[in-house]
């Protein structure tokens, strides 16, 4: 009997390990709270002439979150449409062009830039005084090799991909990086301004350095031809999840405070996990969405994203407060097919407070939640010589 | 839904139970506090309102609407939620409100008064529905949907909602925060992560709207919860997730202009324990330290009394007067600084779960503990907290802060004891 049960307790101690590797690395989530090894700014906006939307600029801020020199290399992907005052479509597509540069953080260094400017290498920068308040690229310039370019167009729109890799320029899991964006409108609109944090993706088993420094970064998923010793980085999530008002809705402290009429609506910024840098080859996938009203009742609605997308919710129908029928809504999205490789996302929101029959607008971002880890993953192909 | 219980599983050895039991002990010491995945408790470090005409504080005319969701699909859920009162009031004068973080320059209390620091709460229960996203403005909370009710504030739209009530915050103006915690229909703490939420500031006046929004922090369950009053966070016997053991913020220094706007940038700083005794209404009081970086690799650091909550300009942190903080741009240099923020664990004796609650936590350090409990351990003291930014020509943004780290020892939050529920 005695040996009847020590084979049991070798079996629960077997069956223990074994679904702690199969399961355990699983549990890491892309964070937007933690030290990550990837960051991934889903919107950045510059449009100085209001073409796509309202006239804004993006500052971007970085931070390494260690005692050690940290470099990443760094992605913009120019989204906007080829004719930037049309909305995209078959005939008008996002011009889906990457530009790329590295920086270095020194010891716990916080750094920024603007999105229109970049941040030239300058030692000459003059640094923030009692009288002086613009000063903007004071502090060490995190230029690496080279100056951080501004946009490479007028307006763009897209994200920003931020990757560790060590001083040779290969990809590490240091989970050092983390990051903001501030979109705020350009002058003479009032200063308003939303912010949102980077989402990171965390490097797997930093202490054993499960990354082969390749130029295909595995982001969750198994062993593929790809990614010969699996996953490097967590796997982004499986089902992302907004709460946002119905299209159209009223916001009721406006209405609380009797300066209405009002109207809030709502955009969700999607970019893919999965992106080819080498081959300039953006992927599409299919963004599901579930919409559960405050009524518990489900609708649901599909479309096709390339590469990265601005979805504005007043554009399908399931999002407006007539097919709604409540004000507030949670609303699930996921990559489709579910298992599909690839078909991973992350995003943010933003939401536009409408004010008064002369509209004042104030917006507000969002980082959204994740539920789950795909159990394929997706992969950023890196280009050759980084 | 994420129910973390061990199912029973005929002719199941020890030994599964001891897998599925290691399994999720390990899972659950993957789980992190965070903004961006469904928890059991969620707490939301600043909700303002003040609605009076003319207003009554700096910001004017401001509510917070609180947004949560059950992220289940499958099952409803009940939340046992604390507003949790912060205003100050004068000692010379209760009825008048006051705010005991500022200076007394422009204290409503006169000269021969102060402002007493305040800490009430106030506590109710909800249910969502599978799936059902709710919300409500602080300054009324919420009730059962009326037909007769022709305002436009927001109502609770099923009869499965009937058990709830959300009252409004208890004073106006007010400020303080807001934790709910996830519970069966008995009122008893569970070991399910089913809770989001959101809150958005939104100022309103003639002519000009403001809003700005955060997501509520999550705490996640990690293992079975024994179901009684004292939820123990982190540590030996934790039920939910470790809370972190610093804070990061990146933030503009104060006074440094927007580079894109002109405008002058100001970051205001809301911070609020991990720890709460809501049985015994005791405050926490915990030294905050900051380490605050320039862009130039220098390094400074100030430290904070924080008395169950603080909520401050952050060239206030450390001076009265601006001008001269660590936290100003005119001081730092440049225009943006990473500042890591932790909550000094008490060297005091601090009782377990199993012992009366904050009987020997006073801040003396001489006490012992009650109910016979000897494993005293040190105090948490761990916090958490959101920012804000300030444009002075108009326009906020709100946002989460970083998290680094977690603590080997517990933070406790006590629920009250209701009759015939107490353990």
């Amino acid at each position: 009997m005695g040996s009847v049960n020590g084979m049991i307790w070798r079996w629960g101690w077997v069956t223990a390990v074994v679904l702690v590797i199969c399961f355990g690395q699983v549990h890491a989530s892309v964070t937007t709270e933690l030290g990550s090894s990837i960051l991934i700014f889903p919107k950045v906006v510059f449009d100085s002439q209001g073409l796509i939307g309202d006239k804004v600029d993006t500052i971007i801020q970085i931070s390494n979150t260690s005692n050690s020199l940290v470099y990443a290399h760094c992605f913009y992907v120019n989204a906007a449409p080829v004719d930037p005052t049309e909305p995209v479509s078959a005939l008008n597509p996002p011009l889906w062009l990457e530009t790329d540069f590295d920086i270095f953080l020194t010891k716990q260094q916080p750094t920024h830039w603007l999105l229109s400017a970049g941040r030239r290498v300058d030692q000459d920068d003059t640094s923030c005084s009692k009288t002086f308040h613009d000063c903007f690229n004071a502090g060490f310039d995190p230029g690496w090799n080279s100056t951080i370019p501004p946009a490479s167009d007028d307006p763009f729109v897209g994200e920003l991909k931020c990757i560790e890799v060590d001083y040779t320029g290969s990809p590490i899991n240091g989970n050092h990086l983390k990051g903001e964006a501030t979109i705020v409108n350009l002058p003479p609109a009032v200063g308003d301004a939303s912010k949102y944090n980077a989402v990171g993706i965390v490097g797997l088993n930093t202490n054993l350095n499960s990354n082969n420094s390749d130029n295909f970064l595995c982001l969750g998923g198994g062993v593929t031809d790809d990614c010969p010793t699996g996953a490097e980085y967590a796997g982004c999530p499986s089902t992302v999840i907004l709460n946002n008002f119905a299209e159209s809705a009223s916001d009721p402290v406006v209405d609380e405070f009797g300066n209405g009429p009002s109207r809030v609506s709502t955009e969700v910024t999607v970019a893919p996990c999965s992106e080819d840098f080498e081959n300039q080859a953006p992927a599409t996938i299919t963004v599901q969405f579930q919409v559960i009203n405050e009524f518990e009742q489900v609708l649901s609605g599909s479309t096709s994203v390339t590469c990265w997308a601005n979805l504005k919710l007043g554009d399908f129908p399931v999002f407006d407060l007539r097919f709604v029928g409540t004000r507030f809504a949670q609303t699930r999205l996921w990559g489709a097919p579910r298992d599909k490789a690839g078909a991973g996302f992350v995003a943010v929101s933003e939401e536009y407070h409408q004010q008064g029959s002369v509209p004042v607008v104030s917006r507000a971002a969002f980082n959204l939640h994740g539920e789950g880890d795909r159990v394929n993953g997706d992969v950023i192909h890196m280009p050759e010589g980084q | 839904m994420s129910r973390l219980e061990i199912p029973a599983v005929g002719g199941c050895s020890r030994a599964c139970a001891f897998a599925l039991a290691f399994l999720i002990g390990v899972q659950g010491a993957r789980a992190d506090v965070a903004s961006d995945l469904a928890a059991a408790i969620v707490v939301f470090p600043k909700i303002v309102v003040d609605t009076s005409t003319p207003r009554q504080t700096p910001r004017g005319r401001v509510d917070t609407l609180v947004r949560i969701s059950n992220t289940s699909t499958t099952g409803s859920v009940s939340a046992h939620c604390f507003w949790v009162n912060v205003n100050g009031h004068c000692q010379n004068s209760q009825g008048t409100i006051c705010n005991p973080r500022l200076f007394a320059v422009s204290s409503p209390c006169g000269p021969n008064g102060y402002c007493e620091p305040g800490w009430q709460e106030t506590d109710f229960d909800i249910t969502l529905t599978a799936g059902q996203p709710i919300a409500w403005l602080a300054s009324h909370g919420e009730a059962p949907c009326d037909p007769q009710d022709t305002s436009g504030l927001p109502c609770l739209p099923l009869p499965a909602n009937q058990g709830s009530r959300i009252p409004g915050v208890s004073e106006d103006p007010f400020i303080g925060e807001l934790k709910c915690i996830e519970v069966d229909k008995n009122g008893v703490p569970v070991a399910s992560n089913d809770l989001k939420g959101e809150a958005e500031i939104i100022q309103s006046n003639d002519g000009q709207i403001d809003v700005e929004g955060y997501n509520a922090i999550g705490i996640p369950s990690v293992g079975p919860n024994n179901g009684n009053q004292t939820l123990v966070l982190g540590g030996p016997n934790a039920e939910y997730s470790s809370c972190p053991n610093i804070l990061i913020l990146d933030h503009f220094f104060d006074g440094a202009n927007d580079p894109i706007s002109g405008d002058a940038v100001t970051t205001e700083l809301t911070l609020v324990p991990c720890s709460e005794d809501f049985q015994h209404q005791a405050v926490t009081k915990i030294t905050a330290q900051f380490l605050v970086f320039n862009e130039f690799e220098q390094r400074l650091s100030t430290s904070r009394p924080v008395t169950c909550f603080d909520d401050v300009k952050i060239s206030n942190l450390d001076t009265r007067s601006s001008a001269n903080s660590i936290f100003n741009a005119a001081v730092m240099g440049t225009l943006t600084g990473q500042t890591r923020i932790r909550g000094v664990p008490d060297s005091n004796a601090q009782c377990t779960a199993a012992a009366t609650p904050f009987t020997c936590c006073t801040g003396s350090g001489t006490g012992t503990c009650g109910d016979g409990a000897t494993n005293a351990i040190g105090m948490n003291n761990a916090l958490l907290g959101i920012a804000e930014e300030f444009r002075d020509g108009g326009g906020s943004a709100a946002f989460n802060l970083h998290f680094s780290g977690t603590r080997p020892t517990s933070d406790f939050i006590y629920l009250p004891c209701d009759s015939g529920n107490c353990q």
